[in-house]
């Protein structure tokens, strides 16, 4: 019993308090840390950030005016990012697509999926109101990611082949979502 | 019952399809299960082939004999999306039953991956309720990858759709 209380204190395996909260400026260095470690840039489709000043566009342009993009916090300090995006045609506002990312350091002790289940929460909450469905597209190959999303309450809906580019190779991916109307049973 | 196969063919869209593609793209039947709103006039015909189907990266005429009698398009993707294309059509009402969505289908499959490359895989979204556009996919040889929960707007209202692929690798099953 009072093992089951540690857990539901949310410092999921003992690594300390977790928390969102929106990127800023000087959050470059820490953005920094995951955005140049090549254990990370495997799976995406981005090329490490190797300069301050490009790191700091990217913030400036791209994740400051973000339709929803928070820090991933350990203890106050940012350790990794997420995002839900926002599509332009009127008939696809009902869904957004969820990225994640965590510095390699930090793998393994269930903070992404922490991270992902607070952010669905804010994103139905009222963060995001449009949205009836939040969706991930993940590598076959990435079976990290894939159970972040399955403990994270996603489902999976099926196996796309030959569905995107990464680095040069066609990649088959699995999607994943979660609804607004979706509980943790 | 079955059109005779080689009745039906797709080429480009012509200015002079206009009446033909009013006939079809007017019918709330056929643009039921489409994105487009029905059209109302020859004017928005003519606007809708020159400014749409005319440009488009690949949109046929579907024709039966040289009547055109519906439309199939390919849109592919760009960048890291580019080994993909999504397809769509329609068949006037008059026409379906008869396998002219089926067999427009395996044409523009038999094509499109020789107009573009890139692209390795057909993907098509299809309503949990259109039962007679799966059956025209999986009479084509596509796969249903899965079901896409609360996915799009469609006319207002939220969608459940499976998504179904076709890959360069794919064979269509005999007729």
């Amino acid at each position: 019993m009072e093992e089951q209380k540690q857990q539901t204190a949310h410092t999921s395996g003992g690594a300390g308090a977790i928390s969102l909260r929106p990127m800023q400026l000087s959050d470059v260095d820490d953005f920094m840390v995951w955005a140049n470690d090549p254990d990370i840039a495997r799976f995406c489709t981005w090329e490490p950030y190797t300069s301050r000043d490009d790191a700091l566009a990217y913030i400036a342009g791209t994740i400051l005016p973000h339709p929803y993009y928070r820090a991933i916090c350990l203890d106050g300090r940012p350790v990794g990012s997420l995002s839900v995006t926002r599509n332009e045609a009127a008939s696809d506002a009902c869904r957004g697509e969820l990225g994640y990312v965590l510095g390699s350091g930090y793998w393994g002790r269930g903070i992404t999926t922490e991270a992902v289940k607070m952010a669905a929460a804010e994103v139905f909450g009222g963060a995001r109101p449009e949205l009836e469905r939040v969706e991930a597209v993940v590598d076959v190959e990435n079976e990290a990611s894939q159970r972040v999303l399955e403990k994270a309450g996603f489902r999976r809906e099926g196996v796309m082949r030959k569905y995107f580019v990464l680095k040069g190779r066609t990649r088959d991916a699995v999607m994943f979502s979660r609804l607004s109307t979706d509980d943790d049973s | 019952m079955e059109i005779d196969p080689t009745a039906v063919s797709l080429r480009p869209f012509r200015i002079s399809d206009a009446d033909d593609f009013l006939s079809f793209a007017g019918d709330d039947r056929v643009t039921r299960f489409l994105r487009w709103k029905t059209l109302a006039s020859r004017e928005e015909a003519l606007a809708t082939i020159r400014d749409v189907c005319i440009p488009h990266p690949w949109r046929r005429a579907v024709c039966v004999g040289d009547r055109c009698v519906g439309f199939v398009s390919i849109w592919p993707g760009s960048g890291n999306d580019r080994c993909r294309a999504d397809i769509g059509y329609c068949v006037a009402r008059e026409w379906w039953g008869k396998g002219v969505a089926t067999r427009a289908v395996r044409m523009a499959l038999s094509q499109v991956f020789g107009d573009f490359p890139d692209v390795l895989r057909i993907q098509a979204f299809v309503g949990v309720d259109n039962k007679a556009s799966q059956r025209v996919l999986e009479k084509a040889g596509f796969t249903r990858d899965g079901l896409l929960r609360k996915y799009a707007y469609l006319k207002g209202n939220l969608q459940d759709l499976y998504l179904y692929s076709f890959l360069s690798t794919d064979v269509v099953p005999a007729d």
